[in-house]
């Protein structure tokens, strides 16, 4: 068998020039410092990625993207297609569980200020990746073209109409007319098998590559690893096995997940009906809708939504830039107010996240 | 003859009337209309207005004590003339609607009469546009007014039906007001129980005003109105629930409590479901029966079709009508009917089947009604067995839209089955009833599948976590050997080179 296998490895490294690669891999160290935990979430990500891609191809198969079929062609994936239950549950709760993991990452590449240079490109392409992750979710909310669905993007699409000046224009590219109808949700579809996908693939190679190349940044005052001088693992394959290890308990715990809680599939949408009591959005968007709840109607000459949308695109690009806001960082100098920026962020997104789930 | 009675009380209530009382002089009004000859003058000598010392000029103005015309009747005097349109009832309200001065003449009239009147279908605008459809008047007439109460008042109730008809049966009158409206009440109400004792001279029974109301007469739909759908029963029972009205004919008055108790109450009075039958839809509005009915004991049908079309066919229709026995009713009862359960079904003591059939007496029909109920208890524990399976396969989160849409069929065909009991023939009940045992079997399979897939699922988690726990630990173990490896060797595996 060993032999077949090593016949096999010669055969491709006679083309292919594996030696190079894994040479390059043999080389290849990741730092070990009491933050190496936070590593794994870039991962774990990862393979989420990777069963929604796998999970939402096999789901591909059957759905259908049509205001008349939408829902019927899921009902028929959950009773009918052999797995298909386990499947859909699977591609909803990894769905969930994927931007949890981005969030995780993008927090613990924020605290550890691993977004200093040379690794801006990976943090802009990362942030890019985890706004086109809630286009995923928000566009993959309708899909199944239910009740709450059907409500929850309207709230969301309304919600993005009340940017002054490009919100009228940008309301009726998203719902493809004035109102959230079937073709809001053949839109939604075209994003969310398509567009997303292609431009997300393109920022994921271009994300991976970054951090093939530059190796793991490690945290202000702990360098050293890549030099030799501090502790250090092997890329491969300890590094590899105990991402593996990660994956096979992530993949457990979905697996859990989807069995023991299965993802419901509602009421079918229905135009005519009036909004059901207490629509809310998923999650990740909760501690937004909750804040423009608290926003008075109006702000001093400013209209309170308005202005609360406005306020969270400054912040997701002040976020966004940090790399070249923060000059402490990159000359390697601790900022606190960079901690302090961030631990608000978090209380502030856990906060009025249960506040959402509560109120 | 009567003129100068007519005088001698005009001048008689003069000297005593609170109103008039300024003056003894002889009513010039009266003095010079009687020389005309006027009939009003001589209806108004039995007028009850005349009788408390209400002169003409108290309704028409000027100057009663003024002998030359021109002054008497002079504008400057306040003379009104012949009123028209709502001035007339305007004159009567400015009296009849005055607490104060009702209570001077004695009199314990109601004062809201002319607000009723407003409110009221008669109230609104007639076709001239220019006053209400009714004035006072119409109904009291002008000059002859009699206590209500009187004989000969035009509102009694000998003489209201006459008095209301005069419009109500004039087709081409009621055409310009309300075409929808038949126009043979009068002639439907004499058919009817009260129509006839009323047309013999009972001014006990109900007529147009007791039902309808007096002065705030509201059209049927209006939900106000004494005769809309859920005001009926009570307004009704004003009467037949009255002891002391009820006594003399020898009626029962517990027709309202039953009612209101049964099926039909409950779901009209409490749940206002209109589609339910208030006193006239089986006893009829104006005429004794309704339209179509060859007898009240025949009235269920209009509205159970099925039933009643099942009956009719049945060996019961004949055998009931030799007993002299009514159709629905000998089984169901009339004004307390319960919501019939399968309890009504069978040979068992509170079954209505047991009444008359025995397994000596008509044992036809004895083991007809004992397999009836035999087989609907069946279907009913199997829908019901079906059902909490589907409930136990819903709470475990399992998709069971198919077999639950199913189980609605079989709920269906018992509905079914308790219609297709009214054919008495054993052979068509069983036919339906084994349809839906058949579905209710269907759906049980089905949700007993789902069930079933429910532990397979968990039995499948079970094992891959188990795979999966195996290569993790697997996975683990392989790691600590191979970062111990180069410690043994001398080297940390997490290296620091």
């Amino acid at each position: 068998m060993r032999e077949i296998f090593k016949r096999a490895y010669d055969w491709i490294d006679e083309r292919a020039k594996l030696g190079d690669l894994v040479d390059y891999m043999g080389k290849k160290y990741v730092p070990i410092n009491r933050h190496s935990v936070w590593y794994y979430f870039g991962g774990v990500s990862l393979f989420l990625f990777i069963i929604q891609v796998v999970t939402g191809i096999m789901l591909l198969l059957y759905y259908k993207g049509s205001e008349e079929l939408a829902f019927e062609s899921i009902h028929f994936i959950m009773s009918k297609v052999e797995f298909g239950w386990l499947i859909r549950s699977i591609h909803s709760w990894a769905a969930n569980l994927f931007i949890l993991a981005a969030m995780i990452h993008m927090f613990s590449v924020f605290f550890t200020k691993s977004y200093r240079k040379p690794r801006e490109m990976t943090w802009l392409t990362g942030m890019f990746m985890f706004f086109l992750a809630l286009g995923f979710g928000f566009s993959g909310y309708l899909l199944p073209w239910n009740e709450l669905a059907f409500f929850a993007t309207k709230v969301g699409t309304d919600i993005a109409g009340a940017l002054p000046f490009i919100g009228e224009p940008l309301l009726v590219f998203l719902r493809g007319g004035e109102d959230v109808t079937g073709a809001t949700l053949s839109r939604f579809f075209g994003f969310h098998v398509a567009v997303l996908p292609g431009i997300f693939t393109v920022l994921l190679g271009i994300h991976l590559l970054l951090v093939q190349r530059q190796g793991m940044s490690e945290p202000i005052g702990e360098e050293g690893a890549e030099k030799g001088e501090s502790k250090r693992m092997p890329f491969f394959p300890n590094f590899i096995l105990r991402d593996l290890l990660l994956w096979l308990l992530v993949l457990n715990l979905l697996a859990i997940l989807a069995v023991v809680f299965p993802w419901e599939l509602g009421q079918k949408a229905d135009l005519f009906a009036s909004a059901p009591a207490g629509i809310k959005p998923e999650w990740y968007f909760l501690y937004m809708f909750q804040t423009l709840k608290y926003i008075p109607a109006r702000v001093l000459i400013v209209d309170g939504e308005v202005l609360g949308v406005l306020v969270f695109a400054l912040a997701g690009v002040l976020w966004t830039m940090v790399p070249f806001l923060d000059r402490k960082s990159q000359r390697g100098e601790k900022n606190k107010l960079i901690d302090y920026i961030g631990i608000f962020a978090v209380v502030y997104i856990v906060v009025f996240t249960i506040l959402g789930w509560l109120f | 003859m009567r003129i100068p009675v007519l005088s001698a009380i005009l001048a008689l209530s003069a000297t005593f009337s609170p109103v008039l009382g300024q003056s003894v002089r002889p009513d010039q009004c009266l003095e010079c209309h009687q020389a005309l000859g006027d009939p009003p003058v001589e209806l108004f000598a039995n007028d009850v207005h005349l009788q408390k010392g209400i002169s003409c000029a108290d309704c028409h103005g000027g100057d009663p004590t003024q002998e030359d015309m021109e002054e008497s009747m002079s504008s400057k005097a306040g003379f009104r003339g012949v009123m028209k349109g709502d001035d007339i009832s305007a004159v009567c309200g400015s009296c009849h609607s005055s607490t104060e001065t009702m209570r001077r003449f004695g009199s314990r009239l109601s004062t809201d009469q002319f607000a009723l009147l407003e409110l009221s279908v008669h109230g609104q605008q007639g076709v001239s546009g220019e006053a209400s459809i009714l004035q006072c008047t119409s109904c009291h007439s002008a000059h002859g007014v009699v206590p209500v109460d009187h004989p000969s008042s035009r509102v009694y109730p000998l003489n209201i039906v006459a008095t209301c008809s005069a419009c109500h049966s004039n087709a081409s009158y009621m055409q310009r007001y309300n075409p929808a409206l038949p126009v043979d009440q009068l002639d439907k109400y004499r058919t009817s129980v009260h129509g006839k004792r009323n047309g013999k001279g009972d001014p006990n029974v109900a007529e147009c005003a007791s039902c309808h109301g007096g002065h705030d007469v509201r059209p049927a739909g209006d939900v106000k109105s004494r005769v809309y759908a859920t005001n009926i029963p009570a307004m009704c029972a004003e009467c037949h629930g009255d002891e002391g009205t009820m006594g003399p004919y020898g009626i029962a008055t517990d027709q309202y409590e039953e009612f209101r108790q049964s099926v039909h109450g409950v779901a009209l009075l409490e749940k206002a479901d209109l589609a339910a039958p208030a006193c006239n839809d089986c006893h009829g509005n104006h005429g004794a029966i309704p339209p179509g009915v060859a007898s009240i004991s025949k009235v269920c049908g209009t509205c159970h079709v099925l039933n009643a079309d099942l009956f009719a066919q049945s060996p019961h229709e004949l055998g009931f009508a030799e007993l002299g026995l009514p159709e629905c009713e000998t089984c169901h009862g009339n004004h307390a009917i319960i919501a019939a359960t399968d309890q009504l079904l069978g040979v068992d003591e509170e079954a209505v089947c047991s009444q008359c059939h025995s397994e000596t007496d008509r044992p036809e029909g004895y083991a007809v009604a004992h397999m009836m109920r035999q087989l609907i208890d069946s279907l009913e524990t199997e829908t019901e067995t079906a059902g909490l399976l589907i409930e136990e396969a819903e709470q475990k989160g399992m998709e069971v839209t198919e077999p639950k849409y199913k189980l609605r069929e079989a709920r269906q065909v018992r509905f079914e089955s308790r219609t297709m009991v009214h054919s008495f023939d054993g052979e068509q009940f069983t036919e339906v009833v084994e349809k839906g045992l058949k579905t209710a079997s269907d759906v049980k399979q089905e949700a007993a599948a789902a069930i079933g897939e429910y532990h397979y699922r968990r039995t499948g988690l079970g094992v891959a976590t188990l795979i999966i726990t195996i290569l993790a630990i697997s996975l683990y173990l392989y790691l600590r050997k191979i970062e111990k490896r180069p410690r043994e060797r001398g080297h940390a595996g997490t290296s620091t080179q």
